[in-house]
């Protein structure tokens, strides 16, 4: 019992030390990394190894070390140089150093190392003096708690709920703070136009009109939140045109110096886009809206937790002061208490709500106007329709090449065999028999290259059965096993459907090359006037439309039909290709072809 | 022997008379639409039919759906289905009630009249006759246990999913009847079929497994 207190007394005074070499270890990994230097990180990882065994001996059981595998050396490319990033290194020196920055960095178990080296002096300080009538239990105590941080982080669920609810209050937080400081930026506006309307410094007004447009922009994204997020409404920016005598021409005027002729092609942009004007009164109306909508939860939960809540807490617990609209009400500390908790639960509750509220207001001043809307659209189906017109230029040549090196050469040598046949008929009868059978292999030949070609032009499975089972039939020939589910009430228009059928069949060649996919499912319906296709594979993902130019060739493709692609594709899969295009369907009895 | 034909083509429509005609068969019907075949079907009941896949006057698949609708009425009605392109959706579709008797061939075997002739005769016997193109597609699909296959097995399997009889193989592979025969045995051990001498019930074993198999 004794001898028991007595080691308890000992390993306190460790604890007592050790306290000092980890807040030294603490500062000595902190400060060299606000450098980009690891070297203190990683001495301390050894030093903090050792405490994973003490503490481990004292408590009876091993603290595993949490540490992730350090990553491989760079390896240099055809070129022998080496990567990093996006910039080619001649030495490995480099790459290797940002490898292992990124990986003691992005360990989370380094963020846990930390945060216990910076918590466990004052742990020690506060429970080992207090503790040392009952040092045993308090060694344990401290050694129990390290051993929780230090050992692999095991993930705590929080149900989804919470989690949504959270976020929602903080996202009310964050709408909170962009309405404070749009009241700023507004102040600048105002300065700015004194300054530029009144003393004639005019270069500051255009400043004064767009210098909060990416606050605006940030805040068309965050409609998302709660909803659709906002287009971005400004017209195309205005360039002065660089005429043949020099001058530069802005709308009609004509300007000597290129500065010149920029500034007033921004004022021109600026000054004529309704979206400037819509901007500069949603910035006034929105820092009142919003400021009210999201302060209110958001400084009702603070309020609630920090100026009610919590200071009864302390309040109870150290004695310490309090008055009557801090850790009380009314001077009743037990109703302080219980409205603290209310109005912090209340702010919880309201914060979704306040979000949808914000997510409905934020487009009816930030999104284009139904003018811009059109002339968006018009230059769309100015650029698609050209791409049609490019795509069908194209496919009309290629089809032109095959006929002419294929089916057609082919035909020309069976009527060149045809002409020797009939002159060997009666001399050579023989000869004449052997070049009749060339001339069949040949026109057989033709046959097959002509089908190849009728197929990549419009699949004759297509027109007789129509895109589901035009589909299945793909499946079919498709090296991967390939599930079609849906159907169709009728036919779609002729162009969409080949449109619909070549994409599902890049999607499906891609799944399978790519992807390496082994399951494919396809699913295809048509509901409220869309034609909607899926198509899941479990490969291993990470398709980028923006990278791959079949995923490209796709949406261009139906891009002609006002139809999308998305594509959800992460590392490891599985990939989610959806495409929708807007079409009516035909009764299957009047199609024909 | 009592055939329908129907192709919408009238020179080819034409050929394949003459053609049919000069081997001794008669043609009680040839028509070019879908709904007229398959009023000629059901009226006459021919001891074969030779059909053309797209027909007026959707120029859809008519011919396919009227074949299949009259073996619906007539089940095992003996239809040779000719295509310009071959699907194995179509192939399926016609195998799928297992009764037989039903072919599947491009429209260039009709230039080869010997093959074409016998292709008409062993379907309208009750037999099975799947264009080489199909079983390729079918059999070059490594599927589990295909996949354990020796290339000249495969070839073999290729032949006989194609309606051959065990000396077809043979003289076609120049190999001993016996051995056609040890390769076949190999070949149902290692698809777990059931053996069976009638070529018929074989193909059906062998494209019933071929399809379940992916």
């Amino acid at each position: 019992m004794a001898m028991t207190y007595m080691r308890a007394l000992a390993r306190s005074a460790q604890l007592l030390g050790l306290a000092v070499l980890v807040l030294v270890q603490f500062v000595g990994s902190v400060l060299p990394l606000a450098a980009g230097v690891i070297t203190g990180l990683r001495l301390a990882r050894v030093s903090t190894n050792r405490r994973r065994a003490q503490f481990g001996a004292w408590l009876g059981r091993e603290i595993p070390e949490p540490y992730q595998a350090p990553p491989p050396p760079p390896e240099p490319d055809e070129e022998g140089l080496y990567r990093h990033d996006r910039t080619l290194y001649r030495s490995p020196w480099f790459p290797n150093y940002m490898h292992r920055l990124e990986w003691m960095v992005n360990d989370p178990a380094t963020c846990r190392d930390l945060t216990w080296q910076l918590w466990f002096p004052l742990v020690v300080l506060l429970v080992v003096p207090i503790g040392l009538p009952v040092a045993p239990w308090a060694v344990r105590g401290v050694a129990a708690w390290s051993a929780c941080l230090l050992r692999p982080a095991t993930r705590v669920k929080r149900p989804r709920r919470t989690d949504r609810i959270l976020l929602a209050w903080a996202r009310c937080g964050l709408l909170f703070l962009s309405a404070v400081l749009q009241v700023a930026q507004l102040a600048v506006t105002l300065v700015c136009f004194t300054l530029g309307f009144g003393l004639g410094i005019i270069f500051l007004i255009p400043v004064g009109f767009t210098h909060f447009r990416w606050l605006a922009n940030l805040r068309r994204q965050y409609a998302g939140w709660a909803g659709e997020p906002v287009e971005r409404p400004y017209t195309p920016r205005l360039r002065p045109e660089l005429r043949a005598d020099g001058l530069y021409r802005v709308h009609k005027s004509l300007y000597k110096t290129e500065g010149m002729a920029e500034f007033n092609a921004r004022w021109q942009w600026v000054w004529h886009d309704p979206a400037t004007w819509r901007d500069l009164a949603w910035l006034g109306a929105d820092a009142v809206v919003t400021g009210v909508l999201a302060g209110i939860p958001t400084l009702a939960g603070v309020y609630g937790a920090f100026g009610l809540a919590l200071p009864w807490v302390w309040t109870q617990a150290f004695d310490a002061e309090w008055n009557t609209w801090y850790g009380a009400v009314a001077g009743n500390r037990t109703a302080g208490l219980v409205a603290g908790v209310l109005l912090t639960a209340g702010a919880l509750a309201v914060a979704p709500a306040v979000l949808r509220l914000v997510s409905r207001w934020t487009p009816l001043l930030l999104r284009p106007t139904a003018k811009e809307q059109l002339r968006r659209r018009v230059e769309r189906l100015t650029q698609s329709r050209a791409d049609a017109v490019d795509a069908q230029a194209a496919e009309v040549r290629r089809i032109e090449r095959d006929l002419h090196d294929g089916a057609q050469a082919r035909l020309i040598s069976v009527g060149l065999t045809l002409g020797a046949i009939e002159r060997l008929m009666d001399t050579d009868p023989a000869a004449a028999r052997r070049l009749v059978a060339q001339a069949r292999e040949t026109s057989q030949a033709a046959l097959t290259e002509l089908r190849d070609l009728v197929r990549g032009i419009h699949p004759p499975v297509l027109s007789e059965r129509g895109l589901p089972d035009a589909v299945r039939a793909l499946a079919l020939d498709t090296a991967a096993e390939v599930t079609v589910a849906g159907r169709l009430t009728g036919r779609l228009p002729a162009p969409v459907e080949s449109a619909a059928y070549f994409a599902v069949s890049e999607l499906l060649a891609n799944a399978v090359r790519h992807g390496h996919a082994e399951h494919v499912t396809v699913d295809i319906r048509h509901r409220e006037g869309r034609l909607r296709v899926t198509v899941t594979d479990d490969g291993e993902g990470g398709a980028d439309p923006s990278r791959g130019t079949g995923l490209r060739g796709i949406e261009r493709r139906l891009g002609t039909f006002d139809g999308t692609l998305a594509v959800n594709s992460p590392g490891g899969g599985p990939t989610v290709a959806t495409l929708e295009v807007p079409c009516a369907l035909s009764s299957p009895k009047t199609s024909t072809s | 022997m009592r055939v329908v034909l129907a192709e919408d083509l009238y020179l080819l429509r034409d050929g394949m008379v003459l053609l049919l005609q000069s081997h001794g068969f008669e043609i009680v019907a040839a028509v070019d639409t879908g709904p007229a075949l398959l009023e000629a079907l059901l009226s006459h009941r021919p001891d074969v039919a030779v059909v053309d896949v797209r027909l007026p006057p959707s120029f859809t698949d008519e011919g396919l759906q009227a074949a299949l609708a009259a073996r619906r009425e007539v089940p095992g009605l003996p239809v040779l289905v000719l295509s310009q392109h071959v699907e194995q959706l179509y192939a399926r579709e016609l195998l799928a009630d297992g009764t037989g008797a039903v072919g599947y061939l491009l429209k260039d075997r009709v230039f080869n009249a010997d093959q074409f002739i016998d292709a008409v005769r062993r379907v309208a016997s009750g037999g099975t006759v799947m264009d080489p193109s199909v079983i390729a597609k079918l059999v070059s699909r490594p599927t589990p246990q295909s996949g354990t296959l020796t290339p000249r097995e495969r070839e073999v399997l290729t032949l006989m999913a194609e309606g051959r009889s065990n000396a077809a193989i043979a003289k076609q592979l120049f190999l001993s009847e016996s051995a056609v025969g040890k390769h076949i045995a190999s070949i149902f051990g290692k698809l777990n079929l059931p053996i069976s001498d009638d070529d018929n019930r074989r193909v059906l074993a062998v494209l019933a497994h071929l399809q379940r198999s992916f």
